[in-house]
């Protein structure tokens, strides 16, 4: 578990943390001076004891916070060392001050012996580690915590945007000018040619069952999206009459793989709404399917108003590349092109499953 | 008095559908045109005169409301739409007439009884609904001003890419063009970034500089350098941004 967790202290280190540090090392210092006295590992009195280990604690935790704040490391061995660095410059400056207050304010000179200072400075390292360490131990314990924190603001937000999308797609599944349009024309051509009325009907509901059906999108055959945009298609073709031509490529190689729904559909609503319909004299879209390495890739295109016709709009192509993104992250693509000579072309690209 | 219409759909079907109910509920009615687009609405209009237009809302070229603004004081319309929520609200309060998709004989009847009032009583039509036509297009969604900029268009090797503005980094001035910077890559564009702060999102996008803009989503943090300027990082990018002192005030509360 330790080992997933980045060493990220540096957006710990500001005045406030410091301290916090500051009056914990000056209270631990305190229980070592009273530790060192009442068990008698030293001789000197508690004063004594308070002031060499108040002198310790202040210049290892100074030292080590500034190192650490003017470093920022962020690899462990970096880390390592400005530790290890902080507690021998500490040890060092901590003597000096230590030996300095108390030569001037209580004119006790420590002696030089070699065995008293020698365990001094034994002292000042062992403690100065094993506390040093024990305030690493609490800066990655808060750094695991907020990083768990941050994580479940990652998973929730993700979780939101999915059902957002979720919910676009739905409200963008059946478009009521769409719907409305469709029934009229249904409407009408049952006095003035039934046959066709009724094929209009039948495309409409093998439309609209298809459609809904895939407001919980399971996984479904890229020859299945076809088949919806094909009733859909015949739809406006009966509408639009000779303003819409349109070819579809679905070679057999492709035809039953696994592909996510509603991904298709908005792309050619898209490029019939914004491209084909408010064209005078319409065009042409062409849908074409193909394998490329582990990806699948589908085309569409069109001979519409082109881009111009939805630089501030194209809603529904934005919910399709963010759906794509929710759902395979990098390896899916999507791309936006102008197609030659007139219209837009919609490039998708999903990893096969 | 017989009077004249223009029946104007982009779909034959409906227009035949429109013809067949008048013909049954106002048989005295002459159709003298149908248009299937808005510029053949605003020529039959112009020559033939009618008293009455029924106008389909989204046809190609000219709209039914575009239409409708120079033809307002000419005669009478009459919208015809399958769904169009902000203009049906607005005209229910201006009291436009107005017929929804597919149109049902009850409620043509109720029109041609109020268009015959109007016609008998022979005052003149509404040249105000020019007026109101403008509100109510200024109100739709992607027509009036408020609209941002949502893709950039991009010239990447033989093809011209639409790239969406969230995936920019940042937009950088390269002489009287910008520098656009994705993830995927760096791409020239014609316009200035004085046209793109303009168009731009403002909460999405920020100015940091004379010559830059910055996608907020994408700032790591930013830190005060010696000299007082600001100076801004960017997720998962290497390079420091200067932000210069005029827009540093846009990161105070951060």
């Amino acid at each position: 578990m330790e080992q997933h967790i980045p060493i990220n202290l540096k957006n710990h280190i500001n005045a406030r943390h410091f301290l916090i540090d500051l009056i914990y090392t000056i209270l631990i210092s305190a229980l070592i001076a009273a530790f060192l006295t009442f068990t008698g590992i030293t001789t000197k009195s508690f004063i004594m004891n308070l002031i060499v280990s108040q002198s310790f604690g202040i210049s290892f935790c100074s030292i080590i916070m500034f190192l650490l704040w003017i470093f920022k490391p962020e690899r462990i061995a970096s880390l390592v060392f400005i530790l290890a660095i902080g507690v021998a410059s500490g040890t060092l400056i901590g003597l000096q001050i230590g030996s300095f207050i108390l030569r001037q304010f209580f004119f006790i000179t420590l002696k030089q012996q070699e065995k008293s200072l020698f365990q001094i400075i034994i002292l000042a390292i062992t403690f100065g580690s094993l506390i040093t360490y024990f305030f690493y131990s609490q800066a990655r314990l808060r750094v695991s915590q907020e990083l768990t924190q941050q994580e479940r603001i990652k998973r929730l937000s993700s979780e939101k945007e999915a059902l957002e999308a979720n919910l676009r797609l739905l409200q963008a599944q059946i478009e009521p000018h769409f719907l409305f349009n469709t029934l009229s024309n249904v409407l009408s051509l049952i006095d003035t040619d039934p046959a066709s009325g009724k094929s209009m009907l039948v495309d409409l509901i093998h439309y609209l069952r298809t459609s809904l059906s895939r407001t919980f999108p399971d996984s479904i055959t890229l020859d299945q999206e076809i088949d919806m945009i094909k009733a859909y298609l015949n739809i406006q073709k009966i509408r639009m009459g000779e303003r819409l031509r349109f070819k579809i490529e679905l070679p057999d190689a492709v035809r039953k793989h696994p592909f996510p729904p509603m991904l298709l559909q908005p792309l050619v609503e898209n490029a019939l709404n914004h491209g084909l319909e408010p064209k005078m004299e319409g065009g042409e879209i062409m849908i074409k399917a193909m394998e490329k390495d582990d990806l699948i890739r589908v085309e569409v295109m069109d001979t519409g108003l082109g881009f111009s016709s939805f630089e501030k709009t194209g809603v529904g192509i934005g919910n399709v590349r963010e759906r794509i993104k929710l759902l395979y992250g990098e390896k899916g693509r999507f791309i936006l092109e102008e197609n030659h000579p007139n219209g837009v072309r919609v490039i998708i690209e999903v990893p096969k499953q | 008095m017989t009077y004249k219409a223009v029946v104007a759909d982009d779909e034959k079907e409906l227009r035949t559908y429109l013809k067949s109910i008048l013909a049954e509920i106002w048989p005295e009615l002459i159709i003298c045109g149908e248009a299937k687009n808005g510029k053949e609405a605003l020529e039959l209009v112009e020559s033939k005169r009618p008293q009455v237009a029924f106008l389909d809302i989204r046809m190609p070229g000219l709209s039914g409301m575009e239409v409708a603004k120079r033809i307002a004081g000419l005669c009478r319309i009459v919208f015809v739409t399958a769904f169009d929520q902000y203009a049906i609200e607005a005209f229910e309060r201006e009291a436009v007439d107005y017929l929804l998709k597919p149109v049902s004989k009850e409620r043509l009847l109720q029109t041609v009884q109020r268009l015959k009032n109007q016609l008998d009583a022979s005052t003149e039509p509404p040249a105000g609904l020019a007026e109101v036509v403008e509100q109510v297009l200024s109100k739709l969604p992607g027509r009036g001003g408020t609209d941002f900029l949502r893709w950039i268009r991009t010239q990447n090797k033989d093809s011209i890419r639409l790239i969406p503005v969230e995936e920019v980094d940042y937009f950088k001035a390269e002489d009287k063009y910008t520098l656009v910077i994705t993830k995927a890559g760096e791409s020239l564009i014609k316009k200035s970034i004085k046209e793109l702060a303009q168009e731009l999102d403002p909460v999405q996008f920020w100015q940091i500089h004379r010559g830059m803009i910055v996608n907020v989503s994408r700032i790591d943090k930013v830190s005060r350098s010696l000299t007082g300027r600001g100076m801004l990082r960017l997720k998962e990018r290497p390079e420091l941004l200067t932000v210069s002192r005029n827009y540093l005030h846009l990161f105070k509360q951060m």
